[in-house]
């Protein structure tokens, strides 16, 4: 699976801003009224990082070794997932499909709506105002800075997950990998294909 | 068409500038306050609209802080509104936590 | 493009899938899903998400009952932009809740 968790990093350095303690305390006075227990914390950080960011590269390389789970990812996201054995909590999930006449993209213009429980957390270049700004508007010219192109007898679709609905690309799946098992699948599916900047390589 | 109440965060379809392309990852404290919104919010202590309504009532400020600035001043925001704690319990524990770091 | 299946069943609704369909132009204060930049726009129904507590009430701490109607509604970019510099054929595509739907 490629997810390079490199640039989080483990420990910050320099002095702690403003926020950051703000949100410390926070968090302490929570524990110590009892409203939140430490542990429930320790646990969600675990699962944002050992868990949720692995999880859609293995349902799309199930979707693309399956062409029966595909449509039923297709008709209802949350559903084919719990199937899958992934409970994704509260992300209601519309998976779109790319095809040789479509191209997806996905963005929250109004905050940073993602489906965390499938994706993880989203890049910063997605939270940043000028991708929230220009990728409804120019998402040609938006996806060419991340080095995509799509010609233009190609549909481009941008979903713009302003709502209570999450989204997820389902790549077209790339040449040269028939047989593949989907581990081998999962492999080289990458986060960044599956929000629609970029595309499906084998 | 009228302008005159639209917020700095319903911002598609503006003009902007280039894109930085590369994901920064997030701070140990940024994913700890992930976690903390995101623990709230599943047991419903919050939700995730009184968050999002908060962080867009900063209004002409919203520039001035980053994602996680953002998101933690809205989280206060509404947790003092539920009255979980008080802004002076906050600063006291804002000041014990500052402290503890200064003295690391 | 096949048509999706309804997501979840909606109890009554005033739309169907291929509905045509026009955002309402209305600059209500305070929390709203509905961005600036698609008010007034015309679109087409692509299908039915379900019904949902209202977020414009939720924000604010209310039960957001009785439930609201939330649509996918589809737009041509160049209905949206008249200024599109893209295929005629790009579409962008928005949830969008019954109370911000006419019927065009």
């Amino acid at each position: 699976m490629s997810h390079d968790h490199s640039h989080d990093k483990a420990h910050d350095e320099g002095p702690p801003s403003e926020y950051e303690i703000m949100s410390r305390a926070m968090q302490e006075l929570l524990v110590a009224k009892g409203v939140i227990s430490a542990e429930q914390i320790r646990s969600r950080m675990e699962k944002f990082e050992q868990d949720f960011p692995y999880r859609g590269a293995r349902v799309i390389a199930h979707a693309w070794a399956d062409a029966a789970f595909k449509q039923r990812l297709l008709e209802d996201g949350k559903a084919a997932c719990s199937e899958f054995g992934l409970d994704l909590e509260a992300d209601r999930l519309i998976a779109v499909e790319n095809t040789p006449q479509v191209h997806n993209v996905i963005v929250c213009t109004l905050c940073s709506c993602y489906p965390r429980a499938l994706l993880g957390m989203p890049p910063t270049w997605y939270k940043s105002e000028n991708y929230r700004r220009r990728v409804v508007r120019e998402p040609r010219a938006v996806l060419k800075e991340f080095g995509t192109e799509i010609p233009d007898n190609v549909t481009v679709r941008v979903h713009d997950s302003n709502a209570d609905m999450r989204y997820v690309v389902v790549p077209m799946r790339p040449k040269g990998t028939e047989g593949w098992s989907e581990q081998e699948l999962a492999e080289i599916i990458t986060r960044d294909t599956l929000v629609g900047v970029t595309l499906s390589k084998a | 068409m009228s302008e005159h109440t639209k917020q700095p965060h319903d911002m598609g379809g503006e003009a902007g500038g280039p894109i930085d392309t590369v994901d920064h990852g997030m701070k140990f404290w940024e994913r700890q306050a992930n976690a903390l919104r995101n623990t709230l919010s599943r047991s419903k202590i919050v939700r995730l609209d009184e968050m999002r309504r908060a962080a867009e009532d900063l209004g002409a400020r919203y520039y001035e802080l980053e994602y996680f600035e953002r998101t933690t001043h809205a989280l206060r925001t509404v947790l003092l509104e539920k009255g979980y704690f008080t802004e002076t319990e906050l600063a006291a524990k804002m000041a014990e936590v500052r402290k503890r770091y200064d003295d690391a | 493009m096949t048509t999706p299946s309804a997501y979840t069943d909606a109890p009554t609704r005033r739309f169907s899938v291929g509905d045509r369909v026009v955002v309402k132009v209305s600059f209500p204060p305070g929390h709203r899903r509905t961005p600036h930049y698609i008010r007034g726009k015309r679109g087409v129904i692509e299908r039915v998400c379900g019904a949902f507590p209202n977020p414009e009430e939720l924000a604010y701490g209310f039960s957001g009952e009785p439930k609201r109607v939330l649509y996918r509604v589809r737009f041509k970019q160049l209905e949206v932009w008249p200024d599109y510099a893209g295929p005629d054929a790009d579409w962008l595509e928005l949830e969008i809740y019954e109370h911000w739907l006419e019927q065009a």
